[in-house]
């Protein structure tokens, strides 16, 4: 899908309903900025009409395109079953402040949305695929229990949340997030798949840090921070982030030194620049490559609460696939834990770089062609590959 | 050691204890930096070092009411605090800073004991008061901050006294009426913290307008409340009641009122409704009254058109017959009041005493006006059905806006290859983006028509031009009846649907009617693919949204190259809800 597609994001859940329907298809790595090859069924044809995805037919040009994928940096990765998707998100969430069921909404894929108490019973182990975003696992609302105070929707949060640890037996929120990310990194563990976005990304690994430790400000469980919090940290249940400083002060809505823009760190908040994806082998590593598929390169960047991971707090082993060329941080990150992989992303919203509380949803009609999203979707897609053939 | 050496040294040990002030920020400083990167602790080792040598060093006690804060260890500071306030006991910073130590640490009786001898030692400061409330409005103790700025108000014996501390907490507190009133008070106290007022009390949600403007309008609130109260209730877009509040103000005359006005005519230009508008003409009208007259006829010219643009045509003509009738008036003031004089006449329906004043050579309106009131009193005449009045108001101006009106002359005369020829003739910027829209629109289907003369299409059209909408969508399916299907038919057939969908409630039948109709009789013109555009709107925003998508989905599957059909997906998606409502 390279320039000539008219509508990227749409072109996902094309694919994605039609192997839902039983039908065979083929990821096209890098071939023309990575593209689907899907039988040629009036049904299929419709579906693209409505939705404004451009198809060609390849028929006999075919044998061309599999020499031309066989001669160079490509592979073609058979997709076999829609993988059943699960969005972690309050019950009261609106799709549009999230970026993932934003991309799922518009491209017309099914998903469910569960939460905390889906976690905790082990109803998560129904499905493939999860994607968490701006959730503060630490149980801090984000940190903006003091800077918001009085607003309505930080006063619905803490008590929605707070009814839910409640609910569920756990003495405060902070105790209640941190058995659902053990939840989590469980699922994973198993072979679930994991994307996160924005907070999630690194306070969910903040919090299985955490597991023996109070990080949590005073207001959000009624007990100071340890303050030998970082020397207790145990890095060694974390996905990605290893050896990161706690942020202490309760008044800065940030959670550690992991993110490196620090959008709301005072002094500390750097510019937007524009991060590049890696190559990688595709016949080598097609799961990475699956994952930056994209008709563009270089991608200009968009803020979060956690915007970017700094290189310094990476474990060893973490694929980067996008980062900041000579910045001190990455973008968008990769990796396996037991039978299962994960996905970081960082910043709120592709297509919104400066996102406040309060703006209006993002209109992907708006922004059919959106790398951003793109990359979002390709992790919905890479769990429907064929599993015999990743080879990393 | 030499005497020379013991001299040097003893100088520089002098010039280290003489200097603490030079030496203050290069001690302190790396406490900052470690503050910065979030190493409090080892921040708050050097602030505590820095006081071992200048224990009343405020910059560093102030590093330790931050840092030891975070580190949950604030009865450390407590001593400091103390020892360096008995050493500087004149010190607002040191008292203020003792106070909030006390608050952090929740020993609120020994914060009220701190603050009472405080306030003993300097009983007409609001200060000591203020530091009290503040340091427990900071830790969020509402009642108990309410109660010491209270009773600095009583001790003080000013019932204006702490008022913008108070109105500050009620506000924190989601108290609006009560922060209304204290605001009102400050303001009444300091006419400077009025601006913040406003800024502040603005947020209050919709439903405390009412209460908040009661609270400061009510008896006996002072001018300033009232004032306050009318910029609030323009920035709540309740012109009229923000001008009942403002007028209320305005006797006797002071020498702070027209500048409050004038404040309030600029407010009131930020709100764009017709009632904002009559009702920055009213204030603009009396302001003109209290400034000299050179200002005075300019701000009367404006204020004619602000009630114009707010409909209120009889108190403009009497605010132009002053000016008309004035021979004090300047020549180009004379002018511009004549020109809205005649504009008023026309929008009364008065259109011979229009045309008559147009063409008197009396006047010396400028010729932009003059063009701008023919065409005004051309299109007032067509709004009667007077075409040749109507053409004769336009005489022989060549401009485009004037061709513009004389080619929909032409089609309300059922001359359509006349009415095409003035539209080209008057290209796409005539008037403004809307008309030539229009006229683009109209040139579109006039293209599909053969017949050189339709009286019944023109009689329809100028029907409808007239704002008889449902005699007009009736007058437009007869005229198009009688036209061929590939002919125009679908054409004029799409209009009359469009106007019935507008009109809406019992017409919308006959919208989905004519839309069907159209769909139905195909064929290549952009006729079919916009009716089922237009329907599937209607029937989403009359909440039929699933009905509209097998509409939306023959649209884009039947007519894939139509123009129609980028809208036509957007339109699915928000049926389906995939993409969120704007």
């Amino acid at each position: 899908m390279d320039d000539a597609q008219t509508d990227h994001l749409k072109a996902y859940g094309l694919t994605y309903r039609a192997i839902q329907a039983g039908l065979k298809a083929e990821w096209l790595l890098n071939y023309r900025g990575g593209s689907f090859l899907i039988p040629d069924l009036d049904a299929l044809r419709r579906d693209a009409a409505l939705n404004g995805i451009r198809t060609e037919p390849v028929d006999s040009a075919m044998t061309a395109v599999r020499g031309e994928i066989e001669a160079n940096n490509m592979d073609a990765v058979p997709l076999e079953k829609a993988p059943k998707i699960a969005v972690y998100a309050p019950p009261n969430a609106a799709p549009w402040d999230d970026a993932v069921t934003m991309a799922l909404q518009y491209a017309g894929i099914q998903f469910t949305k569960i939460w905390d108490a889906e976690v905790v019973d082990g109803t998560l182990r129904d499905y493939d695929w999860l994607h968490l975003h701006h959730e503060d696992f630490t149980g801090q609302y984000s940190k903006f229990f003091l800077i918001y105070s009085g607003m309505s929707w930080l006063a619905e949060m803490v008590q929605r949340n707070s009814e839910m640890a409640r609910r569920l037996n756990f003495a405060t929120v902070p105790d209640l997030k941190k058995a659902v990310a053990r939840g989590i990194r469980s699922y994973v563990d198993n072979g679930g798949f994991l994307f996160a976005m924005c907070t999630a990304t690194e306070t969910i690994d903040l919090a299985l840090a955490a597991q023996a430790v109070d990080i949590a400000a005073t207001f959000a469980d009624g007990t100071p921070i340890d303050p030998d919090a970082d020397a207790k940290l145990d890095w060694t249940k974390t996905f990605a982030f290893t050896g990161a400083h706690i942020e202490t002060n309760p008044l800065v809505a940030s959670f550690s030194d992991i993110d490196g823009h620090q959008v709301n760190g005072g002094a500390r908040r750097q510019p937007l620049g524009a991060f590049k994806l890696f190559n990688f082998s595709a016949k080598i590593d097609p799961v990475p490559t699956m994952l930056v598929q994209n008709h563009r390169q270089v991608i200009p960047d968009f803020y979060g609460l956690t915007t970017s991971f700094t290189r310094d707090h990476l474990k060893p082993g973490v694929t980067i696939m996008g980062d900041e060329e000579g910045a001190p941080w990455v973008k968008y990150i990769h990796g396996d834990l037991g039978k299962g992989t994960w996905t970081f992303f960082g910043g709120h919203d592709p297509e919104d770089p400066q996102h406040q509380i309060g703006d209006p949803a993002t209109d992907l009609s708006l922004h059919p062609h959106s790398p951003g999203y793109r990359l979002i979707l390709n992790n919905v897609l890479f769990p429907a590959a064929k599993k015999k053939e990743l080879k990393t | 050691m030499s005497p020379r050496r013991s001299i040097r040294l003893a100088l520089a040990l002098v010039l280290l204890v003489a200097s603490p002030a030079l030496l203050r920020p290069q001690a302190i400083g790396p406490g900052f930096e470690l503050e910065r990167t979030g190493r409090y602790a080892d921040a708050a080792s050097i602030y505590f070092t820095t006081l071992r040598s200048d224990p009343t060093n405020l910059p560093a006690l102030l590093g330790l009411e931050r840092t030891l804060f975070v580190l949950n260890r604030m009865p450390e500071l407590l001593p400091l605090v103390q020892a360096a306030r008995e050493r500087l006991p004149e010190s607002p910073a040191l008292r203020s800073l003792e106070l909030r130590v006390y608050a952090a640490l929740n020993e609120l009786d020994s914060l009220e004991t701190i603050a009472r001898r405080w306030a003993a030692g300097a009983p007409q400061s609001e200060t000591p008061y203020r530091e009290w409330g503040q340091a427990l409005a900071d830790r969020r103790l509402w009642d108990e901050a309410r109660r010491a700025f209270l009773a600095g108000r009583h001790a003080l014996g000013h019932d204006g006294a702490l008022a913008l501390e108070l109105a500050q907490l009620e506000q924190r507190a989601g108290n609006w009426e009560a922060a209304a009133a204290e605001w009102g008070r400050a303001v009444t106290r300091t006419p400077d913290v009025e601006p913040n007022a406003a800024n502040t009390l603005a947020d209050a949600p919709a439903a405390m307008h009412e209460r908040v403007a009661h609270v400061l309008t009510a008896p006996p609130a002072s001018v300033r409340a009232r004032r306050l109260a009318a910029e609030l209730l323009l920035a709540w877009g309740q012109p009229t009641e923000a001008w009942g509040a403002m007028q209320s103000t305005l006797a006797p005359v002071d020498s702070d009122t027209p500048v409050a006005l004038r404040r309030f005519v600029d407010l009131a230009a930020a709100v764009e409704t017709p009632e904002a508008h009559r009702v920055r003409g009213l204030a603009l009208t009396r302001w003109a009254d209290m400034v000299p007259w050179s200002m005075g006829s300019r701000a009367r010219a404006e204020a004619v058109g602000e009630l114009l643009e707010g409909g209120d045509k009889v108190a403009a003509r009497h605010v132009l017959e002053g000016l008309t009738g004035d021979s004090t008036v300047p020549p180009e003031a004379h002018a511009a009041a004549e020109a809205a004089l005649i504009q008023v006449l026309i929008a009364d329906g008065q259109l011979d005493v229009a045309a008559e004043r147009l063409a008197s050579e009396k006047t010396a309106i400028t010729a932009d006006d003059r063009a701008g009131l023919r065409l005004t009193l051309a299109q007032a005449r067509v709004a009667r059905g007077d075409l040749n009045r109507a053409e004769a108001a336009l005489g022989n101006d060549s401009s485009v806006v004037a061709m513009a009106e004389r080619g929909w002359i032409a089609l309300y005369r059922g001359n359509l290859p006349g009415a095409m020829s003035a539209f080209r003739a008057a290209g796409p910027y005539a008037s403004d983006r809307a008309a030539a829209t229009e006229r683009t629109a109209m040139m579109a289907m006039l293209q599909r028509i053969q017949e050189e003369s339709s009286p019944e299409l023109g009689a329809a059209l100028l029907t409808l031009a007239r704002g008889d909408t449902i005699a007009a969508i009736a007058a437009l399916r007869r005229a198009g009846s009688r036209l061929p299907e590939q002919g125009g038919r679908l054409e004029v057939l799409l209009l009359a649907g469009q106007v019935a969908a507008q009109k809406g409630g019992e017409q919308e039948q006959a919208a989905i009617a004519l839309f069907d109709e159209i769909v139905r009789g195909g064929g290549e013109g952009a006729a079919p693919a916009a009716a089922e555009l237009e329907w599937s709107r209607l029937l989403v925003r009359t909440g039929r949204s699933a009905d509209a998508i097998p509409h939306l989905e023959h649209l884009i599957l039947t007519y894939p190259n139509s123009a129609f059909v980028p809208e036509a997906r957007r339109v699915l998606e928000r049926a389906k809800g995939a993409i969120p409502k704007s």
